[in-house]
């Protein structure tokens, strides 16, 4: 029975992974489907992709997409410098990072703050469950101030908000949302194929096992209850003819790097994701009132990549052959001539 | 050695102009064929303290910095206080007489040549560093040399500033005329050659040889005395071509090293014990995932911070064991600077071959000096062996699934490009099967564990067959053999010139391979040596225990080092004769008055030196 084939002709299969070895009803599991349906309905070559990841049950999930794209598990916390140098080597991959809180917030901190500043061309998607699952639970640095684990301890200290962070350090592209929400989800994930530079995805993602209960701030529950969007977001690939009506002043529309375009419908009180001050303030706020802000917090669509800020060769370091990568004796010498 | 060879020290405070005095005499004589060796002796600030560089000048490349000094350039009192007692008898001390007055006697014989330096510069007054281009022209007579080395350095120095030329030229020549006019010239004497030498630090020359290996990725966070690497890197990476970044940490920095790596481009990193002790955990990384990766630890003397701008040889421990469990790796000890030229090239040919992690341990004396390099002599046409990689060019897809960590009779798994089509793989730092696939993630599996193990470890059976094996240098069946690795090739050579001049038959072995180890070849050396001699920068012997758990082999002596300074030639000497004599731990301390802190200028205490008479009484 063959299924419906994208604009490259494959089937959604092809960009399954293998069988999730998570809990049943993982935040992270679903977020694995998001991304095969993003990638599905984009089109886009499994082959070209390049999967990076640091260690947690969310690093793990890039075995659960995309089976036939390369794969790097990382160690904890340090796949923002991996994949800068996979990059560096080689551009031509499309490249989607999946870290947890833990691996950005704790341990990965440094190494996440240099690449928002570094505006590389990569999805970097945090799974956020507020804990570290794969160590059993225990607090991580987004926990918000007062939630409590089963074990009925307290957290006591503020969380960092990897968004705020991300627009702080020059991320030109930041999104949060919530695996429990399907639509806005795969709207994000398709735009954030669109754009060029480093997209920041704070993917609030419950831990079914450890921090799905009653006084967790990172619950299905509490979420579900406390998700404040700030935008309807709709996406339209560059390669799909569609026009969409909407009444002036009602929607915002973002022309990203390769064409598509990306509809901002917005709610009651207006929001616009290119001014970086309301950006910072509504995350203040939102925060505040206890509650999570969701959909493009920021986007700034024109801004060059890292790989267009060097100077190096156009096509990638890694495909260059022996002839090319040695300078040999002539440039030798002109060396030494300065030495002598 | 037959060719004569001058010493020449020079000293000041940092912010005098030693480095850029040492730099302009010492392309002045390279210039007319002579080799120098430099080593230059400084502490970690920017302004003050004592820095003391001593330039070996010789037709005769010479192979370490020497053991006394012919004469001294003395840019502040301090310097002519240290080391006038370091001079015998012929030497000389040059300073400027306006300035500086000696407080002390000088030893019987040496010649003291002040320099008026006001009445023979008309620029001193607005430019005090007149004083050392005044005193280089002076020591350029005094060692038989030509003007015209002398000038023509001045000249390229300040091509774009000709109005500086010309202050320069006459300031040299105002010192070079006097000098020539009231001072006794140097006993030896040195010879103009027609050879042509360019001077350079180890560091450079280890960046050109990755970069003449094809290294195409660099990045690091400066950390002395490996920064001139990055340094290098960075003001050739545009006219080469390579991607050169200075990144946050040493963390990022291999990681990207290695994640450049994995994607086919040959990448090399650079550092210190510090930066590599951040760097651990990675490399066991590229040891599990069986990624290439070059990582350069330029040794300085530890623990911690330690002396950050002296030499040791104490991260022996340190390479061994960087990173938890069991992984092939290969450690490389360059011993000369044509060595950090070829190790590159070397460690990128192994690290692909085996697809694992190359530690190059250098250490600051080698990489930090200056030395004169006959360039003819460096080989950039070597073989370049990528091993089985896999790429768009030359793979071939036969229908079977591909199988990244196949456990092949070598252990050897051929390697895609990741994005080549149909060897899509996933690399995992837990443990995984051939496919890639975890195997943390299944109850347990003993066997397919067990497997992987010893996959990756066979892949170490036949380094030793692509790294020669290293060779006694001198005559065998001498009464003693010195055995030493990495930098302290140079002096060792000489020490076994001095001790057969001297009646005591010696024979020398260096080992630049430590991991994984030469044990038939060295074994069957060393075990037809009478006596065996280890001599090692370190405290605490960590080369001779890697040689007893090699090898079994226990030496009769020990001479040791560990007081920042590097060992001379004289040091080797005595600590044989103190050996045949009985002792089997010799620890060297470098005793010259100049070393010490107890004279007026340093901490505390008397000073040996006997004061002038006029001195006395201020
Ligand atoms: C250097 C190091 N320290 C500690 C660990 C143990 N460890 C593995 S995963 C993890 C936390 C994971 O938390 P998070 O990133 O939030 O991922 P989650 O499992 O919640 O998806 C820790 C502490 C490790 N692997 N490496
Ligand atoms: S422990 Fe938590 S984070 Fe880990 S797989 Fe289970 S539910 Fe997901």
């Amino acid at each position: 029975m063959a299924g419906k084939t994208n604009r490259i002709g494959l089937e959604a299969v092809s960009y399954r992974g293998s069988k999730t070895t998570l809990c049943a009803g993982c935040g992270h599991n679903a977020i694995s489907e998001r991304i095969v349906d993003a990638f599905f309905e984009m089109g886009i070559e499994p082959s070209r992709v390049v999967k990076l990841s640091g260690i947690g049950c969310s690093s793990k999930s890039p075995a659960y997409f995309l089976g036939s794209a390369h794969g790097f598990n990382a160690v904890h916390g340090r796949m923002p410098s991996v994949g800068t140098g996979a990059l560096l080597a080689n551009g031509t991959l499309i490249a989607i990072g999946i870290s947890g809180d833990g691996d950005t917030g704790a341990i990965g901190i440094g190494q996440f703050v240099h690449l928002m500043r570094r505006n590389l061309p990569i999805i970097y998607i945090i799974e956020d469950n507020g804990c570290y699952g794969l160590t059993k639970g225990q607090f991580s640095p987004t926990a918000d101030l007062g939630s409590r684990l089963k074990t009925g301890v307290v957290n006591d200290l503020p969380p960092i908000d990897t968004c705020a962070l991300a627009i702080e350090l020059g991320a030109t592209f930041v999104a949060r949302s919530f695996s429990g929400d399907k639509k806005q989800l795969l709207a994000i994930l398709k735009a954030a194929l669109a754009h060029r530079g480093t997209v920041m995805l704070d993917v609030i993602s419950p831990c079914v096992t450890f921090n799905d209960h009653e006084g967790s701030t990172k619950s299905y529950a509490y979420v579900k209850d406390h998700d404040d969007p700030l935008e309807e977001v709709s996406f339209v690939p560059f390669f799909e003819d569609i026009s969409v009506d909407y009444a002036p002043g009602t929607t915002q529309e973002v022309t990203m790097h390769d064409g598509s375009k990306l509809y901002l419908k917005k709610l009651e009180d207006g929001y616009d994701p290119t001014d970086k001050i309301a950006a910072l303030k509504r995350l203040h706020e939102t925060q505040r009132r206890g509650e999570f802000a969701t959909g493009i917090v920021y986007i700034e669509p024109d801004r060059d990549d890292f790989l267009e800020q060097l100077n190096t060769v156009d096509e990638p370091l890694a495909f260059l052959p022996l002839e090319r990568v040695r300078p040999g004796r002539e440039a030798l010498e002109e060396i030494m001539e300065s030495l002598r | 050695m037959n060719q004569p060879d001058v010493t020449i020290g020079i000293g000041g405070a940092a912010g005098d102009g030693v480095a850029s005095a040492g730099n302009t005499l010492a392309v002045s004589v390279a210039r007319q064929g002579q080799a120098v060796f430099a080593y230059n002796s400084y502490q970690s600030v920017i302004r003050g303290g004592h820095s003391w560089l001593r330039l070996r000048i010789s037709a005769k490349k010479p192979l370490n910095h020497g053991d006394q000094v012919d004469a001294v350039i003395a840019l502040n009192q301090d310097t002519l206080d240290r080391h006038l007692q370091e001079l015998q008898a012929g030497g000389l001390v040059l300073y400027n007489s306006a300035k500086l007055k000696p407080r002390y006697e000088p030893p019987k014989g040496v010649q003291l040549c002040p320099l008026p330096v006001p009445q023979l510069t008309p620029a001193y007054e607005k430019l005090p560093v007149m004083q050392n281009t005044v005193a280089v022209g002076a020591a350029m007579h005094l060692m038989g040399l030509d003007f015209e080395g002398l000038a023509s350095v001045l000249e390229s120095t300040f091509a774009k500033k000709p109005q500086v030329v010309k202050v320069n030229v006459e300031a040299a020549k105002a010192g070079f005329d006097y000098a020539a006019a009231h001072f006794q010239p140097l006993p030896k004497q040195l010879q103009k050659t027609s050879r042509k030498w360019a001077l350079m630090t180890g560091n450079e020359l280890m960046a050109m040889g990755a970069a003449f290996a094809g290294c195409k990725f660099y990045c690091a966070y400066p950390m002395s005395p490996a920064t001139h690497i990055l340094e290098w890197f960075a003001g050739h990476a545009k006219e080469l071509g390579i991607c050169v970044r200075q990144v946050e940490d040493e963390i990022s920095v291999v990681n990207m090293s290695i994640g450049a790596g994995h994607m086919g481009v040959r990448s090399m990193c650079a550092t210190s014990g510090g930066g590599l002790a951040l760097m651990t955990e990675a490399i066991g990384m590229a040891g599990m995932i069986e990624t290439p990766v070059v990582v350069v630890n330029v040794m300085r003397a530890g623990p911690s911070t330690g002396v950050p701008t002296k030499t040791e040889q104490a991260d022996l421990n340190q390479a061994f064991g960087a990173s938890q469990g069991d992984f092939p790796r290969i450690v490389i000890a360059p011993l000369s600077m044509h060595d950090c030229f070829r190790t590159p090239a070397l460690a990128f040919n192994l690290a692909e071959r085996y697809q694992c992690p190359v530690i190059i341990l250098a250490d600051l004396l080698m990489c930090e000096d200056n030395e004169t390099v006959d360039t003819s002599l460096l080989d950039v046409d070597f073989t370049i062996d990528r091993g089985e990689l896999m790429t768009e060019a030359n793979a071939q897809f036969d229908g079977k699934p591909y199988l990244r960590y196949e456990d092949t009779p070598s252990g050897i798994s051929p390697r895609a490009m990741p994005g080549l089509p149909n060897h899509l793989y996933v690399s995992g730092t837990d443990e995984h099967d051939e496919d890639g696939v975890l195997l943390s993630d299944v109850f347990t599996d003993p066997v397919r564990r067990k497997k992987m193990v010893d996959k990756r470890a066979r892949k170490m059976d036949t380094v030793l067959d692509h790294v020669p094996a290293p060779t006694l240098e001198g005559a065998v069946g001498a009464e003693l053999t010195l055995v030493g690795w990495g930098s302290t090739w140079g002096v060792l050579v000489e020490a076994v010139e001095r001790l057969n001049q001297e009646g005591i038959s010696a024979n020398h072995l260096q080992i630049n391979l430590l991991v994984p180890f030469h044990v038939k070849a060295v074994t069957d050396i060393l075990s037809r040596s009478k006596n065996i001699v280890i001599v090692e920068n370190n405290f605490s012997g960590q080369f001779a225990r890697h040689l007893r758990a090699e090898t079994g082999l226990v030496a009769r002596g020990h001479i040791r080092k560990y007081d920042g300074e590097p060992f001379e030639p004289k040091h080797i000497v005595a600590g044989v004769k103190e050996i045949l004599a009985g002792k089997d731990l010799v620890n060297v301390l470098s005793t010259e008055p100049g070393w010490r802190t107890d004279h007026p200028t340093g901490t505390s205490g008397d000073w040996a030196g006997r004061l002038v008479g006029a001195a006395r009484s201020v």
